[in-house]
């Protein structure tokens, strides 16, 4: 498990800190990520200690917000990208704050959130040992897509922002497809 | 001797039908929401194509030949009856069949997935809440769908304990006849050519997302 974290956060400084044969768009978002790598080894330091039952209803409940909101934010920007003249400002601020929403969800899954504990559409494999390395790398393609989604928000050209658009999809299905329950609520 | 009862197109729409349906169930419960939206565009060209050779394809095929009133539908159950085609029970059958997936597509077509990430064609006509509702309502409505299939095949083993086989006639279109039974009178071909162009216009019409129906981006 130590050996785990300790190349968690040796990647995380990689991604972090390289950012050569990318555009300057990739650039510019991993630099917006960088800040926040701090988070990101947090997490892989929650990873190992158990959160006690009463954090564990906080987390889960703040997850389920979180990915509600994140949810909701993403069925208006299909409906913006849709329609023939997308609306940049709602546009904008749907994808900073599921940048935002991005960063936090390293946070949320500590061990001990599981559906042990409390209804949840997290499957236990996510802390299995042997996934670890694998749902880590699937959430950090989550934060990067989402911050390379936000920054090329920042500018005009619609056809880019759809392309960061169905990249970032690719990476909320990539990890639900494998991670999450079919849940209904 | 046998002779024609059902044509191809009835044939194929049958199968096709039934196979799609079974792929749309498999698809969207392995992750593959793409291909159920596919599926689902099928389905709904299959129907029109159905509902159009019901007024001009051959004698069993159309509506005017085995949609009949409670009455016959009686009389059928008491024994009085004779002909080729849909019993007048096994008509209330299909039609109810095909208003349950009918009413299955509708709802698809305005639907998006839990995440966000994947539409129905016209999701875009009405709002975020009431696509989640057609959700909702689609994964409910499956299961009415199922019990009319149950009933459906229930009926055809029914049937194949008191000695009639229906299901070797809708694969090979041939029945042996009781003697004086009127045989099916076949449709041309040029005109269910028409009827299939027409229904896949119409539905290639919907996914280009075309006005008046809206804009979409299909699944990539």
């Amino acid at each position: 498990m130590r050996l785990v974290s300790i190349a968690l956060v040796a990647c995380t400084a990689l991604i972090g800190g390289c950012g050569g044969p990318e555009t300057s768009q990739a650039n510019n978002s991993s630099a917006n990520i960088s800040n926040d790598s701090r988070d990101v080894n947090q997490a892989s330091a929650n990873l190992e200690a158990r959160v006690s039952l009463g954090d564990a209803a906080k987390i889960m409940h703040t997850r389920h917000e979180g990915m509600e909101t994140i949810g909701k934010d993403f069925k208006a920007l299909h409906r913006e990208f849709d329609s023939p003249a997308p609306n940049l400002a709602l546009v904008r601020t749907a994808a900073g704050q599921i940048a935002g929403l991005s960063r936090q969800a390293s946070g949320w899954f500590p061990e001990g959130t599981g559906p042990e504990v409390g209804k949840t559409g997290a499957k236990p494999e996510i802390w299995q040992p042997q996934n670890a390395t694998d749902f880590s790398a699937k959430l950090r393609n989550f934060q990067i897509a989402a911050a390379a989604f936000n920054a090329v928000t920042t500018r005009g050209d619609v056809n880019a922002m759809k392309a960061r658009y169905a990249d970032l999809a690719g990476t909320c299905k990539a990890c639900h497809d494998k991670y999450r329950t079919d849940m209904h609520h | 001797m046998k002779q024609p009862v059902w044509d191809l197109p009835v044939r194929l729409v049958h199968w096709l039908l039934a196979g799609l349906i079974a792929f749309s169930w498999w698809s969207v419960h392995n992750h593959h929401t793409d291909w159920h939206i596919w599926s689902g565009c099928s389905i709904l060209t299959l129907l029109i194509f159905r509902v159009l050779w019901g007024f001009v394809g051959s004698s069993t095929a159309r509506f005017s030949s085995f949609v009949r009133g409670p009455r016959t539908v009686l009389a059928y159950l008491r024994g009085h009856w004779n002909g080729i085609g849909h019993t007048p029970l096994g008509a209330l059958s299909v039609l109810a069949l095909f208003a349950a997936v009918a009413v299955q597509v509708s709802l698809g077509l305005i639907s998006e997935d839990e995440d966000g990430i994947f539409t129905g064609p016209l999701s875009s006509l009405v709002s975020i809440d009431t696509s989640d509702k057609a959700r909702d309502i689609h994964e409910l409505w499956f299961n009415v769908v199922l019990g009319l299939i149950v009933l459906h095949v229930a009926a055809i083993l029914f049937y194949r304990f008191r000695g009639r086989r229906l299901t070797k006639p809708m694969i090979t279109g041939r029945a042996a006849l009781e003697p004086g039974t009127q045989p099916m009178r076949p449709g041309k071909w040029w005109v269910a050519l028409i009827c299939l162009a027409v229904s896949i216009g119409v539905v290639r019409w919907i996914v280009a997302g075309a006005p008046p129906f809206g804009h979409w981006t299909p699944p990539s």
